[in-house]
């Protein structure tokens, strides 16, 4: 086997893996039929999921050092904008633009 | 419509470009044509996923263990869809992409967003989902294609994915109004770091849905 059809292949498993994962709660639960417990977990899995996002963007940051302190700053400029203007791209853009500039100077 | 899936996607774009971007940087390295980058966004279109796929070409892992690796890398995937069942239609092509297409940043983003007044919510879905994706492989190919030439310092630009949890979780907020599942999403966060920290989104995501399931179930045999 060629370097060239092996990561072919490997593209192609790839492919078909990660598409099985996001299509078995389709095919597992046909809509319509009304499970009240299912509907609520659908309903709580964003927020939870969202928490969790969070926590695992954040759990790498080494409070030994300033990247703490920047962070923070960033975060809070982020949630700042957010709050206030509640404008997704603005509150990004600031937060983004605030941990760039902390990193690279 | 169009302009208002645009408009709505962009928070993806500062996300998905830098990350692709650094995603074709790193492919480069392995030495193979540029187009190779772009058709890994194209049909796996995972972040994390192809990330991890760098790792294994380099070592040439075996394709079972690849298949695994991938599958348990992004088995979080499969509670995501459990907020979508009634909301992408009929089985069609455009569903089958919409379910193709849900990775952590469209499903953050749809799971939040309103759709619009006299807006068919599908269609809406799809051009929003198409962006996302096409966001993601315009990284991707700038990224391999500039390889030698990059000069742009794009370092902590990687802080805008955790910018947009973040402003999804405040969106939430003010969604759902209920404190339970911020909580035990967090608790279980923390579970999981402290013990799973190697798989820890996966962790965290079966402990949150079994421990609201749990709850569910004895409120409901108390009533």
């Amino acid at each position: 086997m060629n370097e060239l059809d092996y990561l072919i292949i490997v593209i192609i498993v790839m492919a078909l893996s990660t598409y099985f994962t996001r299509l078995i709660p389709f095919v597992l639960f046909s809509p319509g039929r009304e499970s009240s417990i299912l509907n609520y977990v659908a309903k709580s899995t964003p927020p939870m999921v969202m928490m969790i996002l969070v926590v695992y963007m954040l759990k790498d940051i080494n409070d030994q050092s300033y990247e703490l302190i920047y962070t923070l700053i960033a975060l809070a400029i982020t949630i700042g904008f957010q709050v206030y203007k509640r404008n997704a791209l603005l509150s990004i853009v600031a937060g983004t633009a605030a941990y760039m500039f902390f990193v690279q100077i | 419509m169009v302009r208002s899936a645009v408009k709505i996607s962009l928070p993806i774009m500062f996300g998905f470009v830098p990350l692709g971007i650094a995603f074709g940087l790193l492919f480069q390295d392995l030495g193979y044509p540029w187009y190779f980058a772009s058709l890994m966004g194209i049909i796996v279109y995972a972040g994390a996923a192809q990330f991890m796929a760098i790792g294994f070409l380099s070592a040439g892992l075996g394709v079972v263990e690849i298949a695994m690796s991938t599958f348990f890398l992004n088995s979080r995937h499969m509670f995501y869809g459990l907020s979508f069942l009634e909301s992408f239609g009929n089985w069609n092509i455009r569903k089958l992409y919409l379910i193709f297409g849900m990775t952590d940043e469209t499903y953050a983003l749809l799971t939040t967003i309103k759709v619009p007044d006299g807006f068919i919510k599908e269609r809406y879905y799809l051009y929003i989902t198409l962006f996302a994706q096409f966001y993601w492989v315009l990284g991707c190919t700038i990224g391999a294609i500039l390889a030698d030439v990059l000069t742009f310092n794009t370092d902590g630009m990687e802080f805008a994915a955790t910018a947009l949890f973040v402003v999804l979780l405040i969106e939430q907020w003010i969604i759902v109004r209920r404190l339970l599942p911020f909580i035990v999403g967090f608790i279980s966060s923390i579970i999981a770091l402290v013990f799973f920290i190697n798989h820890m989104l996966l962790t965290a995501i079966m402990i949150s849905i079994a421990s609201i399931v749990f709850m569910r179930l004895i409120k409901g045999s108390q009533s």
